[in-house]
């Protein structure tokens, strides 16, 4: 059975050596945690989209 | 007069307005270094003029040099790659429009690593560039070139790319000085794209007040690039200070002890009040960093990716393989994040202060050896202790200055860096500045052994 990470990149087209997927896992996992993790999810308002980060940067000048 | 081509640019201009030096004696000066510097340091990748100076601008008869991914009309851009080797692009970078407006002379193309995607200065293809105060040592990258060049005098400043420290880096590891503005601040029209939510463009050169023309140049609003703010553009190099916060106490326990001692001197020679506050979250922070710059870049690279994978780097290719495998879901709850982490550090980290003070890398310069082809199993490690303490700005998107601090024990150049909030370069650079007066780190040459 195929590695997730190599089921999801070969999917989109990219092909990788063998063994390259179990290699870049362990990276790809520790950003997904860095985000399950962060301290400010919990003040993450529903109304909030990517687009809010543009208004926060003029404000905060 | 001695070597003109050693002047600061600011030295220059003056030197040019009082007609003590042409612009032609100015240039054949750098020339005359480039033909023997280039051998040893490797960089430029082209040292035919890309556009003469011309006109009574502010920058009038200076010669520059910009990393080799700012495209001008009918000229080619490599962007480092083999991939893109002979591209000829069909219209001119914003950022070179406004430098060619304030005539200041494009004297060739500078090395760069991969599609911009290398903290170190490694090239595949184009040869490695070697750091002038010894070529055994990374430049530090992506904009390996525009540090080069501008420590071994060969430029009065160049342009460069900051997408993960890519100006901060080069410029600590060359000992100059380096502006990575805030996202929005400069034009990316016409420049190589590699993420779109953290691309930035910034000047490399001889000091804060020499980085100040550079920034004054290319700084404002594009309607071509729809991130740029409106902002004003305003730099006074003599604005009052109020204070600079740092956490004396992290990088007592996390930068080498020849790179803390020289930081925290520094902190006391700017003479201005210090405050101590709580680090942010640098490792958080850089791994969101790599969530958004991951599938970005690999987007941006999709089709090469697919169609042509074995013409990239091994390096390079591994980075982009891995941009595929972030979930679309992780990607945008980053992005979402983004705001409250920069209302977090403009509220709490610069509460009481103009700017955040910490080292750009906070580990001794590895060579180029230890983080090539052949570095290694500790050689990812490596890496991520270069670039630990940049890529939390770039998350941020907010401006940063490098400036020179000092020399390690093996003759190597430290840096410092001082982070603002979003439009703040001004300030930035007048703090940059007050220390440059006090110091004289930044005035010292590598010698051509």
């Amino acid at each position: 059975m195929k590695h997730w990470v190599d089921e999801v990149i070969s999917r989109q087209g990219i092909e990788l050596a063998p063994g390259r997927a179990e290699k870049m896992a362990p990276g790809v996992e520790g950003l997904l945690a860095a985000v399950a993790k962060d301290p400010l999810l919990g003040e993450l308002e529903f109304e909030v989209d990517p687009t809010t980060y543009t208004l926060a940067r003029d404000h905060l000048k | 007069m001695s070597d003109p081509a050693t002047l600061s640019l600011a030295e220059a201009r003056v030197q040019l307005n009082r007609g003590a030096i042409s612009p032609q004696e100015l240039e054949a000066a750098c020339r005359a270094r480039i033909e023997q510097w280039q051998p040893r340091i490797n960089a430029f990748v082209d040292t035919a003029t890309r556009k003469p100076s011309a006109g009574e601008g502010p920058l009038s008869g200076v010669p520059l040099a910009h990393k080799d991914m700012f495209y001008r009309a009918g000229l080619v851009s490599n962007c480092g790659s083999k991939i893109r080797k002979g591209w000829v692009a069909s219209e001119t970078s914003a950022a070179l429009e406004r430098l060619d407006a304030a005539g200041a002379l494009d004297m060739g193309a500078l090395n760069m690593s991969e599609f911009a995607y290398g903290p170190t200065g490694h090239n595949d293809h184009w040869g490695d560039c070697c750091n002038p105060w010894n070529p055994a040592y990374i430049t530090g990258g992506s904009s390996s070139g525009s540090g080069a060049a501008v420590a071994a005098r060969l430029a009065f400043g160049a342009l460069g790319s900051d997408t993960g420290g890519s100006v901060r880096l080069p410029a600590s590891a060359c000992g100059v000085t380096g502006l990575k503005t805030t996202w929005g601040r400069v034009s990316r029209h016409g420049a190589m794209p590699l993420s779109h939510s953290l691309d930035t463009i910034g000047p490399l050169a001889r000091s804060a007040e020499d980085c100040a023309l550079l920034f004054s140049a290319i700084a404002g609003h594009d309607e071509r690039d729809s991130i740029t703010a409106r902002a004003p553009v305003s730099v006074n190099l003599g604005q009052p200070i109020r204070a600079i916060s740092l956490s004396s106490a992290w990088i007592e326990r996390n930068a080498h002890p020849e790179m803390a001692a020289a930081v925290l001197a520094a902190a006391k020679a700017m003479g201005v009040k210090l405050v101590e506050v709580e680090p942010p979250p640098f490792d958080l922070l850089s791994a969101h960093c790599l969530t958004l710059m991951g599938p970005e870049a690999s987007a941006q690279h999709a089709q090469w990716m697919r169609e042509r994978p074995r013409d990239y780097s091994s390096a390079v290719r591994a980075r982009l393989e891995t941009g595929f495998a972030v979930p679309a879901a992780q990607y945008l709850e980053v992005l979402r994040l983004r705001a409250l982490w920069l209302e977090r550090f403009v509220g709490q980290t610069l509460a009481d202060a103009d700017a955040y003070l910490v080292p750009t890398i906070a580990v001794p310069l590895p060579t180029r050896e230890a983080t090539g082809p052949k570095g290694g199993p500790d050689m990812p490690k490596l890496l991520g202790e270069v670039t630990r303490l940049t890529r939390w700005v770039n998350y941020l998107g907010v401006p940063a200055l490098s400036v020179p601090c000092g020399f390690d024990s093996r003759g190597l150049p430290m840096g410092l860096q001082l982070v603002g909030r979003p439009f703040s370069e001004g300030t930035l650079l007048a703090i940059g500045h007050a220390y440059q007066r006090v110091t004289d780190w930044h005035c010292r040459t590598p010698a051509l052994r």
